[in-house]
């Protein structure tokens, strides 16, 4: 997979074949993978004094619904690129108009990822150490954050 | 109706300081710093080097007072900081 920016200001991954589809699909999948979604974990640091259960009824679910908006979008682009590349090589265009949503995405997934493994709490991870399913997470966090950065770095300004 | 002859009637007005409300950030491991930074020029229209500032204090300290003032704004400087899935909450300003 490449990433590069676009003259538009924009960001262009290449994809080169199925299994960078499957890495980019994952984040929608990662996102949601949480017992708890983001929206609950945000409205509980809203503690009862400061109105926390008025807020889990009024704010919490228009968290939830720009959350899972940003993720619905961002997934639909996704399978919209896979089908014109018919699953092989091909570009997904992120546009400088709809940046927000593919940080938010990418976000979410990193948020989920460090929220089930908890991989903050240890320091220098040795991949070698972690079991499969683990390590794999722990790419996909690191993928996400790098095309975070680009997108900072090129499309956020 | 007549009222009583005996009641007595006493008007008065009473005035208090609102206690002000502070819009609070917690550290997260895993939000980008440069993000950070961003959302806080684009939610409060801090300068760049107020929000660095800002940003270091939440990363160091473990959290940074972002605003204070009145209630209803405070809430809303939360909903937004949390739309942008930055780790917030508001308490009263001791």
């Amino acid at each position: 997979m490449k990433a590069m920016p676009t003259l538009e200001g924009g960001l262009r991954i290449d994809a080169e074949d199925a299994s960078d589809w499957e890495l980019l699909r994952c984040v929608i999948g990662d996102a949601q993978g949480c017992e708890h979604d983001l929206a609950s974990r945000l409205g509980a640091v809203i503690d009862e004094a400061a109105g926390g259960l008025d807020w889990n009824e009024y704010v919490v679910p228009d968290l939830r619904e720009e959350f899972n908006d940003a993720l619905a979008q961002v997934g639909a682009a996704i399978e919209s690129a896979i089908f014109h590349a018919e699953g092989g090589p091909g570009p997904l265009w992120i546009t400088p108009e709809d940046v927000f949503p593919w940080y938010s995405s990418f976000n979410q997934a990193r948020l989920a990822i460090e929220e089930h493994f908890k991989f903050s709490s240890t320091l220098n991870i040795d991949l070698e150490t972690l079991t499969p399913e683990r390590q794999a997470a722990l790419i996909r966090s690191e993928f996400y954050s790098d095309i975070q950065n680009l997108l900072l770095k090129y499309v956020m300004r | 109706m007549m009222e009583h002859p005996d009641t007595l009637t006493r008007t008065g007005e009473e005035t208090s300081l609102d206690v002000p409300w502070n819009v609070v950030v917690h550290d997260d491991p895993v939000n980008l710093i440069r993000y950070v930074v961003l959302i806080f020029m684009k939610i409060f229209g801090y300068d760049v080097k107020k929000a660095t500032i800002l940003t270091l204090q939440v990363h160091q300290l473990g959290r940074a007072i972002l605003w204070s003032g009145e209630r209803e704004k405070a809430e809303f400087y939360v909903q937004q900081l949390q739309t942008h899935q930055l780790k917030s909450s508001l308490e009263k300003a001791a």
